[in-house]
């Protein structure tokens, strides 16, 4: 199965590359509106590194998100594209409450995703695809001494799977969409398991990266959120759910997030100057 | 739906691959925090073989005496501090918020051998340079002095370039370190230091870490290298390093690196040691732990946690009855030593 969703997204990422070329030139390209969507969240945060500590720390848990989804232009009706950007925040402290640790993790995620209609349900849809995640950021614990932060960076790949649904509910347009990404593979940082950060400054970068599965980095990444179409623009409402557990070299990682989302969508197209609007264009949102 | 299947049980069965990632939950009673310190030294600590350590016994023997209905909290410090003294270890440490336990036999049982009102009344006469922990002077006899009271901040290049610079301007033919007190610091305050006194890359020592939990687990050690500091006033001329048992740590650091240099010699006691560089953690009640955890060899793969002996033949002590007469009979050793550099000296 997995290899099955791998490789239709390899084919897909192919399929970008050399459909474009053999598409006829009297074809009516269809307008392909780019949905962007501004959140923040904010939440709950648990943490636990056994690097710098063996205990659990709980919190606050805040991001900024930027989101755009749009239509693939080789195959607008069946393939989009999704590119996720999040700063991720946390303020926790220990369970005595007299020492913090913070957070700080940047994440870029790229998707592509086949879109599938139900029939039996209007307005639903599912896609599954797969997606490439990198992200890199750092815990701080201010009270050790040599050993106050530790580094995090990963580079993935894994399906995720989404499932979106327009209903009007009374007059109220509403966009449901549930998405979920796991990755499968990729390669992620750690030091050795008691190694300092300053044995790394002074040279030795022995045994740092490490494969990453779901054996050894876990991460399932969740939102849930309704877009209630208002005008123009969309208010989105919603719910992330960020849960990663790692090991390598011995050293446990935890990090748990719940957050209340809630943002701003808009749906935009891009016309050229010397194209002009042209009305029979078909218009493919990749949501709504 | 086969596929929906086959989705939900992937998941299920990477969630279930994940939950493998144990994590030890202690409780917050005395007993909970007691094994949470005695695992996480049990774990980190890097010194169980060298000083012939019954780390499991210590804890049975130490875990036996906890009584939570009696005990009070102070108690019950006391009692997790004595445990860790066991480890004859400086850098061991259990630190609240009403008090941090240290174990100070390392220092506590042989003369101080420094008195920095001493110095600084009867040798610079209240009239020295100064900037962060360095104290500089050309003394009397035309032998430069500087002293380092701590590695925890770091030196400024300026004020090394400027007493270097005016050593050499005042002729000095050697130089005189003190480093006596020292506690230490960090590592690359040592690395600022000693670039100052090699013209060339040299092995400064090796260094390893924990690999897991088991007691022997240790990576294979790591030599590192310090640069010399090309572009910057540097000292080739021959040194004397004034050294006490409080010359500790990253200053400890200091004298084993310097003394493998040809153009060094160490006068005074034997230093501290504190040769682990320390790791730190911290228990369910909040009180933190330190302990040494990643072994730092000298250039001759020796470990120098029981401290670096003084030269040959330059093993000295401070005179209390002079002391009270304004004599420092370990820096006059020193400067006499830097004075007939000569003797034990030649350059090429």
């Amino acid at each position: 199965m997995i290899q099955r969703l791998l490789l239709s997204a390899l084919v897909g990422i192919a399929a970008a590359f050399s459909t474009r070329a053999a598409e006829p030139a009297d074809t009516l390209r269809p307008y392909r509106p780019v949905t962007s969507a501004y959140t923040l969240g904010l939440g709950t945060s648990h943490i636990c590194d056994t690097y710098l500590t063996p205990l659990h720390y709980t919190g606050i848990g805040a991001e900024m998100r930027y989101e755009r989804l749009s239509a693939m232009a080789f195959d607008p009706d069946r393939w989009i594209m999704q590119l996720d950007a999040r700063l991720i925040l946390d303020a926790t402290e220990n369970p005595a409450r007299n020492a913090s640790m913070s957070g700080l993790e940047m994440r870029l995620s790229w998707s592509m995703m086949r879109r599938f209609h139900i029939a039996s349900v209007p307005g639903l849809r599912l896609f599954c695809g797969g997606c490439t995640d990198l992200g890199g950021g750092a815990l701080l614990l201010a009270r050790n001494g040599n050993n106050p932060a530790q580094a995090r960076a990963a580079w993935t790949l894994g399906p995720t799977v989404m499932g979106v649904w327009n209903h009007r509910f009374s007059r109220l347009p509403v966009t449901l969409r549930y998405q979920a990404r796991m990755p499968l593979i990729g390669a992620f940082f750690s030091p050795d398991y008691g190694e300092l950060y300053y044995e790394i400054y002074l040279g030795n970068h022995r045994g740092l990266a490490h494969v990453a599965w779901p054996g050894s980095y876990f991460r399932l990444d969740n939102l849930l959120s309704a877009d209630l179409h208002l005008g123009n623009t969309s208010l989105r409402i919603g719910y992330a759910a960020d849960i990663l557990s790692s090991k390598a070299n011995n050293i446990v990682t935890r990090h748990v997030t719940h957050l209340f989302v809630i943002g701003v969508t808009t749906e935009s197209i891009t016309i050229g100057r010397s194209r002009g609007i042209d009305p029979h264009a078909r218009i493919i949102s990749a949501i709504y | 739906m086969k596929l929906l299947h086959r989705i939900i049980s992937a998941i299920a069965v990477a969630v279930a691959v994940a939950s493998c990632h144990h994590v030890e939950d202690y409780d917050g009673g005395m007993y909970g925090n007691f094994d949470a310190l005695w695992s996480v030294i049990d774990e980190h600590y890097c010194f169980f073989a060298e000083k012939d350590v019954d780390w499991a016994e210590i804890g049975a023997r130490y875990r036996a005496r906890i009584n939570p209905d009696e005990m009070k909290t102070t108690d019950f410090f006391n009692l997790c501090g004595d445990m860790l003294d066991e480890l004859r270890d400086g850098h061991v440490n259990l630190s609240s918020s009403f008090n941090v336990s240290y174990y100070r036999r390392w220092w506590s049982d042989y003369p101080q051998n420094f008195d920095l009102r001493l110095v600084r009344q009867y040798y610079l006469d209240f009239d020295y340079a100064q900037s962060g922990p360095l104290s500089y002077k050309v003394l009397h006899d035309s032998i430069g002095y500087m002293l380092v009271t701590t590695m925890a901040s770091g030196i400024p290049d300026g004020a090394l370039d400027v007493s270097l610079l005016s050593f050499a301007e005042a002729g000095c033919p050697a130089l005189v370190i003190d480093v006596r007190d020292n506690g230490g610091g960090m590592m690359t305050t040592t690395e600022r230091l000693v670039s100052r006194f090699i013209d060339t890359t040299t092995l400064a020592g090796y260094i390893s870490h924990k690999t897991g939990p088991a007691h022997d687990a240790f990576s294979e050690p790591y030599p590192f290298y310090y640069e010399s500091a090309v572009g910057h006033v540097r000292w080739l001329r021959p040194v004397v390093i004034l050294t006490n048992r409080s010359t500790f740590s990253a200053a400890n650091s200091f004298v084993a690196i310097m003394r493998r240099l040809p153009n060094v010699r160490i006068v005074g006691d034997t230093t501290g040691g504190g040769s682990g560089m320390p790791f730190s953690s911290e228990i369910p009640c909040g009180w933190g732990v330190r302990m040494s955890a990643c072994p730092v060899y000298d250039s001759h793969m020796q470990l120098t946690e029981n401290g670096v002996p003084p030269s040959d033949g330059c093993k000295i002590d401070l005179d209390p009855d002079l002391a009270l007469k304004g004599t420092d009979t370990m820096l006059d050793f020193a400067l006499d030593l830097a004075a007939d550099w000569r003797e034990w000296y030649s350059p090429e």
